[in-house]
């Protein structure tokens, strides 16, 4: 707890010193002001409240935090954006968001912002954003209406991206000479191997309860194996071959997973890892600090990283969370400010070693960090396989995962017939993309 | 103003604040909630801007799987919560109808369930039903027994043991004070006739009792329609779809779907069910009253 | 049960071992949050379920960060706003418990005295407004006090509120204190009144026309006379109406903005699912209970009152 203080005071004062040479005054007219800002219950944006004060500290800038689950969060945001003038000047959206709110024309083109001398910082190296990322999460418009493309443009910056990667127990793993898997096969097989070897314990924690996590989970599996939800003509493909592989992977995992597994959130899946009951876990990068934290953990030290298993191809998730500036929002310009200085490489490191996740390049490849989190330069591995269209972020997707969560849920507790189940999904996704006009051009 | 007036007015002022307020925030919500029902509406929305869609909502829902198996789950969840309580309850309240010192120390610690959050209730059972942390779990593993995967393969099993643990006191409650206020000269005359306890139980207790039993049943049969705290914290309706209540359904179509038409249709659905059960109730209510004298007035005229 | 006989003092063993054991199941899940709110969240996880751990105020400390005096050392900023959520819940239920008991009050007695309605079409409409969930009113309750109960912030009355309190847009019932007050006495009213009826009824007639006669108007006989005479069935409506209002969640959840959340709110907020901390969540919920507890402790007769003045009388 001490070192990590340290550290963060060591950090946060080579920042000011940076910054005190660089700006005199771009943050002058502001200064005073009270930002409100709309974050996610997340452990990235738990490490950005660490850093808030020193923005504060530099700017003058105050920085109010409205925390939220973050389907929550949603929700609010649902009804902020909507009203003529919102509480919010700068708010974090989940990737799925992006479609809902730039189609209802509610969020910023940040183009205004980045073409204004007063505000734009010279040294911000937008070129160190990963590309991934910054399509994934803050572009819109592009091909397809979601990636990237030239009829594109920009309204938000990733922060708090995540990707997908394997943890596993070294010591299970030693123990009992079992080989880091690479393939899914490997993956699968290890996994209901585990609860015969070790007693008890489960193979592989994932997310599978009804609705979002369900779907998460399969969606994991689906891109590696070469699946989609859509082909390029925006029908449903979610049942063909791939997507039955997927589902029967989730239906193994599950089976071979921890007690309960089928109920399990984020939460209770992570949970279980870290109180060591299961000996891999197959999710998002975004649980490294609290697997190293011993207030929460008893499996610290015991814990190693392997890329997310490859089937007919690699594909790890692209997902977590961008900031942009609603545009009911009362204070843009100072909230730009802000939204610059959290992604800027002195802020990026930052919030890196307070334990958040990276979205610049260069921070996965400083020496500090990596010194301090030994798994960053796995998770930067990931990051080149990441893929951003392993789900569609169009604006009926809330519904169509909906239906696609809960239908899995009945195959993982239920034992409904998994074709029939996706076949299901399949006839439902296409009416919802009838009704909202995508084949209107067949 | 002359002191008559005054006089003839003062129920109407006396029942104005509760009239005015029950017409703006009950009344003219539920008019409101009829109205958007017919249209394509989404919380971004002023119901103005909707569009008239006419019965399609209801239309939709009554074909949506969904939809009914969420109206199957509630039902499910309402009966068998009602009937159960109402068999322990009554049962525990004919057992410990005596002088038992410590009664009201039970009476007292027993109304606690009730009084607490249904947030903090549904908190509480999910943790004791952790697959692993669990109370249940853990008491089952040590005396070597398989552990059971609570809100996982029996969702609806382990909610309606958490609203028994809850409701079930009320019914005692309310069954004791109706056993305590029988006539005792009833009593009285059925043991001189030799009759035995269970004699007494069926014969005379039960039927006496039936009215107070009839409400008390009606009352929770209700309150049991409107139970969502303790499952929305417990299981969020899963898995599947298999502990999603209406009432959990309703707010989950406004605020995550966005559907706010959809929710309207399926909320009046909802009141609709528990119209016709309410009445059902009163009007076999008002059949067991009339029956219930009958029987009173038998036995006051073989006493 | 076999033989019962009434009066006798000694009763079997067995009964007792059934009340003891009545007392360990309702009070069981309350004792293990009480204890769980005292562990780390590591002992809690590990699943000790023993009395074998040393206690600690630390998530206590957590929840209340906003309101202590002193820093924290276990914590890098305050997240969670218990303090603020505990005020917002008590002037909540508070407020609205003595407007429901005021307004019910009247409307009962009124009810009752000058019957120009019938009784039963009182209670039966009472049940019939009693029957509707608060999920129902979700829906129109979110729309209105969004859309339509708002006053427009050019308005004199709407300057004058942004001017003082703050805020942006036009000035509306949802985000406010008022918002929520309001659905919650019109949701309590009807119980209210139907409790209250059975205990006006037993209020001799005789006194208050004696009263009258003495030369006071109709409320100084309400307030002098009638009000005194009813104090239990007012205590156990208070009690029942604050645990109404102090316990709501799906309602308060669609009406409240960020400085209005109750505590609730922040507990299922809390459940969030990257960071399950069971001890804090716990202890939150420990400090909800504590009211209701309290009541039901010092004040458990009036609500078996409450509860069978409802269904017994009415």
């Amino acid at each position: 707890m001490l070192s990590i203080t340290k550290t963060l005071r060591t950090a946060a004062a080579a920042s000011v010193l940076f910054a005190g040479q660089a700006m005199a005054g771009p943050y002058d007219d502001y200064a005073g002001m009270t930002l409100v800002v709309n974050f996610p219950a997340h452990p990235h944006y738990d490490a950005v409240r660490k850093i808030l004060p020193e923005f504060t500290k530099e700017t003058g800038i105050e920085v109010e935090v409205d925390q939220l689950p973050y389907l929550k969060m949603r929700e609010r945001q649902t009804l902020e954006l909507a009203q003529d003038e919102g509480d919010y000047d700068l708010i974090a959206y989940v990737v799925f968001s992006k479609a809902d709110y730039v189609y209802a024309d509610q969020l910023e083109n940040l183009a205004r912002y980045f073409m204004n001398p007063k505000l734009a910082d010279p040294s911000y190296d937008a070129d160190d954003l990963i590309d991934g990322y910054v399509y994934n999460i803050g572009f819109a418009g592009g091909n397809k209406g979601y990636l990237q493309g030239k009829t594109g443009s920009l309204f938000g910056i990733p922060y708090g991206s995540e990707t997908s990667v394997l943890g596993y127990r070294k010591d299970i793993f030693e123990k009992h000479g079992l080989e880091v898997p690479e393939t899914y096969e490997q993956m699968l097989d290890i996994a209901c191997k585990i609860p015969e070897l070790e007693p008890g314990m489960g193979g592989l924690s994932s997310r599978a309860a009804s609705g979002h996590h369900a779907s998460h989970a399969f969606l994991l599996h689906l891109a590696p194996m070469g699946g989609r939800v859509f082909d390029d003509s925006w029908t449903p493909i979610v049942n063909n071959e791939a997507g039955v592989k997927a589902a029967n992977a989730l239906k193994t995992i599950v089976d071979c997973g921890p007690e309960g597994a089928a109920s399990f959130g984020f939460g209770e899946a992570l949970g279980s890892f870290l109180a060591g009951d299961t000996a891999m876990f197959l999710d998002t990068t975004v649980v490294a600090g609290q697997i190293n934290d011993p207030k929460k953990s008893k499996v610290v030290g015991k814990v190693g990283w392997a890329m997310h298993p490859m089937d007919v191809r690699r594909g790890s998730q692209t997902g977590g969370f961008g900031i942009g500036i609603p545009k009911n929002a009362e204070n843009k310009e100072a909230a730009f400010l802000l939204m610059q200085w959290l992604t800027s490489k002195a802020g990026d490191k930052l919030v890196a070693m307070a334990g958040g996740n990276p979205s610049r390049f260069s921070t996965h490849a400083d020496a500090d960090v990596n010194a301090k989190f030994p798994h960053m330069a796995t998770f930067g591995e990931a990051l080149k396989h990441a893929d951003p269209d392993w789900r569609p972020i169009i604006p009926v997707w809330g519904k169509i995962n909906a239906d696609l969560g809960t239908t899995l849920s009945k195959v993982l507790t239920e034992d409904l017939d998994i074709q029939e189940a996706l076949d299901g999904v399949a006839s439902r996704a296409k009416v919802v993309m009838e009704e909202a006009g995508y084949y209107t051009w067949q | 103003m002359s002191a008559t007036t005054f006089n003839r007015l003062t129920p109407y002022l006396f029942l104005a604040p509760a009239l005015v307020i029950m017409v703006l925030a009950l009344l003219y919500p539920l008019g409101y909630m009829v109205y958007g029902s017919f249209r394509d509406w989404d919380p971004s929305q002023a119901l103005g801007e909707s569009e008239f869609t006419g019965l399609a909502n209801y239309v939709t829902l009554w074909n949506d799987p969904n939809f009914r198996e969420s109206v199957a789950v509630t039902l499910k969840f309402a009966v068998s919560v009602v009937s159960i309580e109402m068999l322990i309850g009554v049962g525990l309240a004919l057992l410990l109808d005596r002088n038992l010192r410590g009664m009201s120390v039970l009476r007292t610690l027993f109304i606690l369930p009730m009084m607490i959050a249904p947030v903090v209730v549904g908190l509480v059972w999910r943790y004791m039903y952790h697959p692993t942390v669990g109370i249940f779990n853990n008491t089952l593993k040590s005396i070597g027994l398989e552990p059971v995967d609570w809100l996982g393969q029996h969702a609806l099993l382990s909610v309606i043991i958490a609203d028994i643990w809850q409701w079930t006191p009320f019914i005692f409650i309310l069954s004791l004070a109706a056993l305590q206020s029988l006539p005792r000269s009833a009593l009285e005359a059925a043991r001189i006739d030799g009759a035995t306890g269970w004699q007494q139980i069926i014969h005379i207790k039960l039927p006496l009792m039936m009215p107070v039993l009839i409400v008390t049943g009606l009352l929770r049969l209700i309150d049991a329609f409107k139970v969502l705290e303790v499952i929305l914290v417990m299981t969020e309706g899963g898995p599947g779809l298999s502990t999603e209540i209406l009432a959990l359904r309703i707010s989950r179509t406004a605020t995550e779907f966005r559907e706010l038409g959809v929710a309207a249709a399926m909320s009046n659905y909802l009141l609709i069910l528990l119209m016709l059960l309410t009445l059902l109730m009163l009007f076999y209510n008002r059949w067991q009253e009339y029956r219930a004298a009958k029987a009173k007035r038998a036995i006051e005229e073989a006493v | 049960m076999a033989a019962v006989s009434d009066n006798s003092q000694a009763q079997h063993p067995a009964f007792y071992a059934v009340v003891v054991m009545l007392i360990i199941m309702a009070v069981g899940p309350i004792a293990l949050m009480f204890v769980n709110s005292f562990k780390l969240d590591v002992d809690i996880i590990s699943g000790t379920s023993g009395l074998l751990f040393l206690p600690t105020i630390q998530n206590y400390e957590t929840a209340l960060c906003d309101v202590l005096p002193y820093e924290l050392d276990h914590l890098d900023f305050c997240a969670l706003k218990f303090g603020g959520a505990f005020i917002n819940s008590l002037i909540i239920a508070l407020v609205s418990t003595f407007f429901t008991l005021v307004i019910g009050c009247m409307a009962a007695y009124a009810l009752v005295r000058f019957r120009f309605m019938g009784r039963d079409t009182a209670s039966g409409t009472t049940l019939m407004v009693r029957m509707v969930p608060p999920a129902v009113l979700l829906v129109p309750v979110f729309g209105l006090w969004n859309n339509e109960f708002c006053i427009s912030k050019t308005s004199w009355l709407g300057e004058i509120i942004r001017d003082n309190f703050g805020g942006r847009g036009d000035v509306c019932l949802a985000g406010t204190h008022s918002g929520i007050i309001l659905i919650y006495i019109a949701m309590n009213l009807p119980f209210v009144i139907w409790i209250l009826q059975s205990f006006i009824v037993q209020v001799p007639r005789q006194l208050e026309e004696a009263a009258r006669m003495d030369g006071a108007g109709p409320f100084q006989v309400f307030f002098k006379v009638v009000l005194p005479l009813i104090k239990p069935g007012l205590a156990a409506a208070a009690i029942f109406t604050f645990r109404i209002a102090w316990n709501e969640y799906l309602l308060a959840s669609a009406l409240s903005d960020r400085d209005t959340k109750t505590v609730p709110i922040l507990i299922v907020n809390n459940m969030s699912e990257f960071n399950v901390e069971w001890g804090v969540i716990m202890a939150t919920g420990m400090l909800l209970a504590i009211p209701p507890i309290i009541f039901t402790l010092f004040a458990s007769r009036q609500i078996i009152t409450g509860m069978t003045a409802g269904a017994v009388k009415g």
